[in-house]
């Protein structure tokens, strides 16, 4: 049997709201999980070992269970504790606390980079301690945590797949809800595969953008 | 905390679905480790004509999302005259998912063995193959495991997926019995349980891997 792009351009505008949904997901839980990547590797440093402890525990619990089975919690456990959220609100809450360990872990080894006269330096200089984070410590680390923390954004974006089993329409569930119509799953596969792979390559894009302006940035200073 | 008597008509539900699990995840990893390998060395020391198709088909399957790769196999495939039951077919895309990130693991561990190695090997009159098996994979051993543990429990999470084509897997099992008893934490608890030990399982065996090699290579030195 060989393949059939006649029917295509009939479901190519569902496969587009799926991808833009997909694609609002991914935004969505790329900037709710960087602040919380950031918290998450402070946290992990923090002076009381009780709260050292703690992160680190939780961290090795949310990166150690699959993120379907946290979407699923979201999604059916949550409103059982009082919390109902419509699907894309709790994929969107799942995948922020899951992706916020995976960006601590990033942050971490970015932060321990940068070597630790950084602070003392800048304490004697007398700046308070959140401006030496914010205009010290922090544009330091991002040279060690770009090329990491982008190849963890595709792995966002790959991840919102997930949200196919809580009934969030994006790409990958409006691909299914095509197929099991046309009976012709492999081409609507393939285009959408196409998709997932036109908006990885902007995430590379990205990321060549962003080393070649932070390069830049230190060739000025 | 529910009573036991919530839980028990679920349990060998539960244990069966565990034992899929496992199952998955040693067929993926027994299955993906070696193919992940030759992709590697085939990449890293191979010819031209090798490594850029691979270089490809590795690099297009990794722009994909897992699920649509195991659509790929389960729907797509019967297309084709070749249909396969759940769990053949959640394997073989859990094993192409698998293979494609962890032979890029690989070839970095390789590509961190200096090249001169290989070059002194040729110049000493060893065979290709002897020196690849004698000298770069010795070397390029240890620096593989860290990544490899660390994929390994990667892939032990994402068999997880295979419950969306089907199979009556841990995640399956777990959410079936929320779904009928409405119990939806109870269930998902235990069965983060169940994937936190597989996980610790693996991160034991990493720990006394590196410990391995680390006591090898002394007496490999004295």
């Amino acid at each position: 049997m060989s393949l059939d792009f006649s029917s295509i351009p009939t479901v190519v505008p569902a496969l587009l709201k799926g991808a833009a949904v997909t694609l609002e997901l991914t935004l969505a839980v790329l900037v709710l999980a960087t602040p919380g990547g950031v918290l998450v590797a402070l946290l992990r440093g923090a002076p009381s070992p009780a709260l050292r402890g703690a992160v680190m525990g939780a961290s090795w619990i949310f990166r150690g269970i699959p993120p379907l089975l946290l979407l699923f919690f979201a999604f059916f456990g949550l409103p059982l504790m009082g919390l109902t959220l419509p699907p894309l609100p709790a994929a969107i809450l799942a995948m922020t606390v899951y992706m916020s360990f995976y960006f601590g872990e990033v942050f971490a080894s970015g932060l321990a980079s940068v070597p630790k006269g950084q602070w003392q330096a800048a304490a004697a200089l007398g700046l308070p301690r959140h401006r030496v984070l914010l205009r010290i410590i922090l544009p330091q680390t991002i040279p060690a945590a770009l090329p990491p923390y982008i190849s963890h954004a595709t792995e966002i974006l790959k991840g919102t797949a997930l949200a196919a089993a809580v009934a969030v329409p994006e790409l990958t569930s409006a691909a299914k809800k095509v197929f099991v119509v046309t009976f012709r799953p492999m081409e609507v596969l393939i285009v959408a595969a196409a998709i997932y792979a036109v908006l990885d390559a902007g995430l590379l894009i990205l990321q060549m953008l962003g080393e070649r302006w932070s390069a830049r940035r230190r060739a000025r200073s | 905390m529910p009573a036991w008597s919530v839980i028990a008509p679920y349990w060998p539900n539960l244990l069966s679905g565990f034992w899929i699990t496992v199952q998955l995840s040693f067929w993926t990893l027994l299955l993906a480790t070696p193919i992940a390998l030759a992709i590697a060395l085939a990449r890293e020391t191979g010819p031209r004509w090798a490594a850029l198709p691979l270089a490809i088909l590795v690099n297009a399957v990794r722009l994909l999302p897992a699920l649509i790769v195991l659509y790929f196999v389960f729907y797509g495939m019967p297309q084709f005259g070749i249909r396969l039951k759940p769990f053949a077919a959640a394997s073989i895309g859990l094993v192409a998912m698998g293979a494609a990130y962890m032979s890029e693991d690989m070839r970095g561990a390789i590509a961190a063995v200096p090249k001169g190695q290989l070059s002194a090997a040729a110049a000493l009159g060893l065979p290709r193959t002897h020196a690849i098996r004698r000298i770069l994979l010795p070397q390029a051993l240890p620096l593989m495991i860290p990544p490899y543990m660390t994929r390994a429990i990667i892939m032990v999470k994402g068999t997880s997926l295979a419950s969306m084509v089907s199979v009556a897997d841990l995640t399956a099992e777990a959410t079936r019995a929320s779904s009928i008893t409405y119990q939806p934490y109870v269930f998902l608890l235990i069965a983060g349980g169940f994937y936190l030990a597989l996980n610790g399982i693996l991160a034991l065996i990493q720990a006394l891997a590196e410990r391995h090699l680390r006591l090898s290579r002394r007496t490999a030195a004295a």
